[in-house]
């Protein structure tokens, strides 16, 4: 073990900075759950406190809702979007390169440039959309300001943005599958969308799976957008939109910290998120052993 | 695998430099230090200061002091926060707080000095005696300084009032809007003339207001939360008004800029506010007057300038700051950014008593400068601004989803009681 001590060493610097910048903060933040903490004062246990306030607090519910609501909206037309698009792809002769890459940039866009983008776009009175609309004679649609509206527009922004990422892994999954399989199937006389759902998407199992849980985590984290969408200032201290629609778990959590000093409920929210998560993972485990057994 | 000694020395500069990293991070010290530092640093953020002045104070004190200044943008409070409880020497020895965010440092009073003891008390008459007093604790310790503030007035379209048979001229139209019945129903006017117009942009500023209005907001001095009592409903029911009366424009997004030089007859706002109105609808210049807000002034936003308990030179660094907020450099911080200054000794110089030719050439310093003065004092607690955001996001939830006003006051409420019982008010 100590004669390796020059890997180790090699190897260290990512730990240290790990043990710096996430192990510490992580348990940190444990701590300060249990804890009210206005950021530069005295820190003063509470106790348990800080979840009894959570469990009984209306709006930490209508963020966990809202968070599912938006995750389901963006996740489920990204990964048939992608399996679809890869599909074509794959079998596109011609400018494939191009291709790629012009699914690809959506991806590496500054998030916040996408967001005031989408917010010019869906603007309720002054929008891109309800100004086509209008010339078809549509009355304006409050983009903006419904409820539901307001997650559909963010979850197609998570759409946009992740879609050609997604894309870009079951390219890379098809591209695995032997053209035998293929040829075969072509000779017992399935049609291409037959051939699509009982060859292509069993053998991409795997891959779907590990693009769900990727999903997962990044449905759940979403922040920047309502965060850029439904920005606050002196004069408008609204977050997360008209009805606070667009209040996502994390950006609950950065009101709670951020803007309202209250530290020690901000931490008591990223936890309970996080024991929200355990669970969504448990459940997508579960999903994943059945299928193995089967 | 085998280490080559190249590997191996890159290796080892490598964790040197992280390991370096982390215990600068950790490094606490550099408060202790000697107080006649000749290097001070300044925190502020954009439109905060005026450039110009801040420039002319680092060759005015030069010979003496090597200003360095930095515009920090972002999240200020936060990114203030977070040095100031990471302490050392990166610190700064002056920085600005925003006039929202002023509340919340007070608890924490210990990590600034006591401008009183700097010479704060010989001129603090200058200045609004309502502001100064909201950057100060209970027992008298004057943490900030004031730069500017935020009397509100009614912004108003002088040529869509013309056309609808209203009076035009500010002293009138302040007479005909003296209290928020008079002015809704003003709007009601308005819009009976000119269909498809709005007389506010949303029900949450008009709230925003009239609780600045008044002397008490939502927790009282004793720390006791008060946002439940009478003075918080009635403000709550004037707000839902141009809502039922349908003058009420919905805008809680960020279309207010496309918004404003259209359908909007009136707009309530703060002196800066002006500029936001101009640099979103330049082609309305000289359709725009200002008169006295209804039921009185209030204040929104206007920020200080503090020093940390680490500051490396006070007295030097208290020498600049009245430098730069002394009346005939506020005066020029107007001219200059529009920065409304906090001492009344400005308002009657020749910079800021000039015609704005975006009013059509009304000298809005007369409806800025008596509304300035008159600004109720009120105790703003540490949690302020915490309670009042469910009041904010009820009033946008009536908007858009159109949840009854009544429902929508009882959730407030009691949200509201429950961030003040997290934040430690009775």
């Amino acid at each position: 073990m100590l004669s390796y001590w020059r890997q180790y060493l090699a190897i260290s610097p990512f730990y240290l900075i790990f043990i710096a910048f996430s192990f510490f903060p992580v348990f940190y933040s444990l701590y300060l759950a249990f804890q009210r903490y206005d950021g530069l004062g005295t820190k003063q246990f509470v106790g348990l406190q800080q979840f009894e306030f959570l469990w009984n607090d209306p709006v930490f519910w209508l963020s966990i809702r809202n968070t599912l609501v938006i995750w389901v909206l963006s996740t489920v037309p990204t990964l048939f979007g992608a399996l679809v698009l890869a599909t074509l792809l794959h079998s596109v002769r011609r400018f494939k390169g191009f291709y790629r890459i012009a699914l690809y940039v959506p991806n590496v866009t500054s998030i916040v440039a996408v967001a005031i983008f989408f917010g010019a776009v869906f603007s309720n009175n002054f929008g891109l959309v309800n100004a086509i609309l209008g010339t078809v004679g549509i009355s304006p649609v409050p983009w903006l300001s419904n409820p539901w509206l307001i997650k559909l527009v963010i979850g197609l922004l998570m759409t946009w943005m992740w879609t050609g990422y997604n894309m870009i892994i079951y390219l890379a999954g098809l591209q695995a599958i032997p053209q035998s399989v293929y040829e075969a199937a072509k000779m017992d006389g399935a049609g291409p969308v037959r051939t699509f759902f009982q060859i292509t998407i069993p053998i991409m199992r795997p891959i779907i799976l590990f693009t769900v849980i990727v999903s997962t985590i990044n449905g759940l984290q979403s922040f920047s957008e309502p965060q850029v969408l439904f920005a606050s200032n002196a004069a408008n201290a609204n977050l997360g939109g008209p009805g606070q629609a667009g209040l996502t778990t994390l950006l609950y959590f950065y009101q709670s910290s951020f803007l309202d000093n209250d530290y020690g409920y901000g931490a008591a929210i990223v936890w309970a998120f996080f024991v929200l998560i355990i669970v969504l993972v448990v459940i997508n485990w579960r999903i994943v052993q059945r299928g193995s057994k089967s | 695998m085998d280490l080559s000694r190249r590997g191996f020395l890159q290796a080892a500069v490598l964790t040197a430099a992280a390991s370096g990293l982390t215990v600068a991070c950790g490094d606490d010290s550099g408060s202790g230090g000697t107080k006649n530092g000749k290097n001070l640093t300044m925190w502020y953020w954009g439109g905060a200061l005026s450039d110009k002045v801040v420039a002319e104070a680092k060759t005015h004190f030069s010979s003496k002091i090597k200003l360095t200044s930095a515009s920090i943008g972002g999240d200020f409070k936060q990114k203030l926060t977070t040095t100031l409880a990471a302490g050392g020497s990166s610190v700064p020895d002056i920085t600005g707080i925003k006039g929202e965010d002023i509340a919340s440092f007070l608890p924490n009073a210990d990590r600034f000095l006591d401008l009183n003891d700097l010479g704060f008390k010989k001129i603090s008459s200058q200045y609004l005696e309502w502001k100064t007093k909201l950057a100060q604790t209970k027992d008298g310790k004057q943490i900030g300084f004031p730069i500017d503030i935020g009397p509100t007035a009614l912004f108003y379209r002088a040529d869509l009032f013309d056309k609808a048979g209203l009076p035009t001229d500010p002293a009138k139209v302040a007479a005909e809007a003296k209290t928020w019945d008079d002015y809704f129903a003003l709007g009601s006017e308005l819009k009976k003339a000119l269909a498809g117009t709005f007389l506010v942009n949303n029900i949450s500023s008009v709230f925003n207001i009239v609780v600045g209005q008044g002397t008490k907001r939502f927790i009282d001095e004793n720390n006791h939360f008060i946002g439940d009592q009478d003075h918080i409903r009635a403000a709550w029911t004037t707000a839902i008004r141009p809502y039922t009366l349908g003058l009420d424009a919905k805008i809680n997004d960020n279309t207010w800029n496309a918004a404003i030089g259209k359908n909007l007859t009136t707009e309530l706002g703060a002196a800066w506010h002006a500029l936001d109105i101009e640099s979103a609808a330049p082609g309305t210049k000289g359709k725009w007057r200002v008169c006295a807000t209804p039921g009185g002034p209030a204040n929104q936003g206007g920020s200080y300038l503090a020093l940390p308990k680490q500051c490396r030179n006070p007295e030097e660094a208290f020498k600049i700051i009245s430098w730069i907020l002394s009346p005939d450099n506020n005066a020029k911080s107007f001219t200059d950014a529009a920065i409304f200054p906090a001492s009344p000794a400005s308002y009657a110089m020749d910079a800021m008593t000039g015609p704005d030719a975006f009013f059509g050439g009304q000298k809005i310093i007369e409806v800025f400068g008596p509304a300035a003065e008159a600004i109720p004092v009120s105790y703003e607690a540490p949690a302020d601004s915490a309670v009042m955001a469910p009041f904010m996001a009820e009033l946008s939830s009536i908007e858009a989803k159109g949840k009854k006003p009544d429902d929508a006051w009882k959730d407030a409420v009691s949200q509201a009681k429950q961030i003040a019982r997290r934040q430690g008010v009775s």
